[in-house]
């Protein structure tokens, strides 16, 4: 286990919901996962000092934000944890500039670790910095509240639901800012999410609750296999959101071979002025990637992957893979099929997959 | 046309309604703030107390006024030993007996628009290193500061009418602290009625300006 960044022992309780977790999140990426009414965003309120636990402790780099015990409960500003919210919630009386230095200027020097100059470039704000929030895009201004959270160096970045206000081609790019970001910076980030697809394409681990209560916490793919999780799932939902390297633009502009892994795609829809070495974000839903034992040939689908299946789990009256193509997929398919094929754990299949079906998300 | 004692009038009603507005104004920001954003218990306590100078009669608000200023009264007495000065039937006398009757209608509206301002925009400066005083100031104030620039003009055109707590507080003092009513009052006992009817079109002209620049910003809130 990796060092305890967040160790987290909170109850709480309201007249019609009682919350009870008691965990640690290491270093990384955690995700809080349940359906919407399950204490998600209690959690998070607690950790940011929105809410006031009825009884536990919260420690944050071994420093009390909160302990009943103690007697301490900081308030907000003293947390060093930063939060984000569905909303971008940007300062509408500020210009974007003015909203990003908001709280780097309320950060103490010597606590100042992230430099404003470098999320503007990180997160490509150079030409919005004069602009007015109410004339921003909505997934600029998930940009900008993000830049904004990040620019006061907190020691946690709390997010709830940042992407529920975006389509789906912005909730890709704005996840691999996200990936961007906790690369470059290391800030620890808690991502509070009700879709299956979103915590799978950046959580290291996932705390699973429902009802107040915590019913798993592992890495996102293990999770999914708890079968409680299952009826919290929404199949025909699920997504491989994933990054893809451009290796040759075709001859046709708009076609184009990406890299994922070790896997190699032909994808359409790549945006003009993508070329070979630039990173785009692709979504695949898992419904859409066909198995086959053998070897298809004569066939119109542009990609013919080999890989192996590395899980086989039920949900509902359908099936979810886990497929290792180089990259790993999830497929989701019917029951009868899993059958009818007879596949099992370890078998080497190919996942076909139509060019027109990988939707490239720039 | 007016005559240049009844100019010197209208000038020190002006005066005493933005001394009296001025005064009111921080007061009323922070009562404000309490009804709109805060949860300190007894806030309707609060909430009935604010509005006690709007129903109670402006002589009553004027006599407490006085029990609390005049050379026995607590603060009086403070004023006195610390600076030296006495406030009662002076012009500040009258500003704050203007400040005190139009407070109410001042918090009313500054509530108002303070509560319309998204409560998650101040979370986002807390959780931004913002404390409660850096947050009222960089994010409530500047949100709401239409709403908070037509209270004042609304309180500035009611204390340029304050009469009854005024001739109590501060007198009818010609040249000190005679305001326009209390003179139109005085002239309309004197039987000068043609002096009466010069300044009351001066005041309804007056607050005629008053209220169509409430007017403007009032709809402009709203918009």
């Amino acid at each position: 286990m990796k060092e305890t960044c967040l160790s987290l022992k909170v109850s709480k309780r309201y007249p019609d919901f009682s919350l009870e977790v008691d965990t640690s999140f290491p270093e990384g990426i955690t995700a809080i996962f349940g359906p919407s009414g399950s204490g998600k965003t209690t959690i998070l309120n607690c950790i940011a000092g929105i809410t006031s636990p009825d009884d536990g402790e919260i420690r944050l780099h071994d420093r009390p934000l909160f302990s009943s015990s103690l007697g301490v409960s900081l308030p907000p500003e003293q947390r060093h944890v930063a939060l984000m919210f569905q909303e971008s919630l940007l300062f509408p009386h500020y210009r974007v500039y003015e909203n990003i230095l908001y709280g780097f200027k309320l950060t103490p020097p010597e606590r100042r670790r992230i430099q404003p100059e470098h999320l503007v470039e990180l997160l490509e704000l150079g030409s919005l910095m004069e602009r007015r929030p109410s004339s921003l895009s909505t997934g600029e201004r998930q940009r900008v509240a993000l830049a904004r959270a990040l620019a006061t160096s907190p020691e946690l970045l709390l997010m709830d639901e940042p992407l529920g206000a975006l389509d789906i081609a912005l909730r890709g790019r704005i996840l691999r800012y996200l990936r961007d970001v906790h690369r470059e910076l290391e800030t620890p980030m808690v991502y509070v999410s009700h879709s299956i697809s979103e915590v799978l394409a950046i959580a290291d681990r996932a705390l699973v609750i429902s009802g107040g209560m915590q019913l798993a916490f592992d890495e996102p793919r293990k999770v999914l296999l708890e079968p409680y999780v299952h009826s919290l799932v929404e199949l025909g939902s699920v997504e491989n959101l994933l990054d893809a390297q451009v290796v040759e633009q075709g001859s046709d502009h708009s076609l184009a071979d990406a890299r994922i892994g070790d896997a190699v795609l032909r994808v359409t829809g790549v945006p003009l002025g993508v070329g070979a070495g630039d990173t785009i974000s692709i979504a695949i839903s898992a419904a859409d990637i066909i198995v086959a034992v053998d070897r298809p040939s004569r066939i119109s689908a542009r990609n013919i992957l080999n890989a192996r299946i590395q899980g086989i789990h039920q949900v509902g009256s359908n099936v979810l893979l886990y497929a290792d193509a180089g990259a790993p997929f999830m497929v989701e398919i019917t029951r009868e099929a899993l059958e009818t094929l007879e596949l099992r754990e370890g078998q080497e299949v190919f996942l076909v997959i139509k060019s027109s079906s990988i939707v490239v998300l720039d | 046309m007016l005559s240049s004692e009844e100019f010197q009038v209208i000038g020190l009603s002006l005066q005493v309604a933005a001394l009296g507005t001025l005064i009111g104004l921080p007061i009323a920001l922070w009562i404000g703030w309490l009804l709109a954003k805060s949860s300190i218990p007894g806030k309707p306590v609060l909430d009935t107390l604010v509005s006690f100078p709007l129903v109670l009669p402006p002589v009553v608000t004027g006599y407490l006024l006085l029990l609390l200023m005049g050379p026995d009264g607590p603060i009086g007495r403070l004023l006195n030993s610390a600076f030296g000065v006495d406030v009662v039937f002076t012009w500040v006398a009258a500003a704050l007996a203007a400040g005190l009757v139009a407070l109410p209608l001042m918090v009313r509206a500054i509530e108002v628009a303070m509560a319309g301002v998204d409560p998650r925009l101040e979370l986002a400066a807390r959780s931004l290193g913002a404390g409660p005083f850096k947050t009222f100031f960089s994010v409530t104030v500047p949100l709401a500061h239409r709403g908070i620039l037509a209270a004042a003009l609304l309180a500035f055109a009611r204390g340029l009418g304050e009469f009854g707590a005024t001739i109590v507080v501060a007198g009818s003092i010609p040249g000190k602290t005679q305001t326009m009513p209390l003179l139109i009052f005085n002239r309309i006992q004197l039987g000068d009625d043609a002096a009466a009817v010069r300044l009351i079109v001066a005041s309804m002209v007056l607050a005629l300006l008053a209220l169509t620049a409430h007017q403007r910003l009032a709809r402009r809130i709203a918009i």
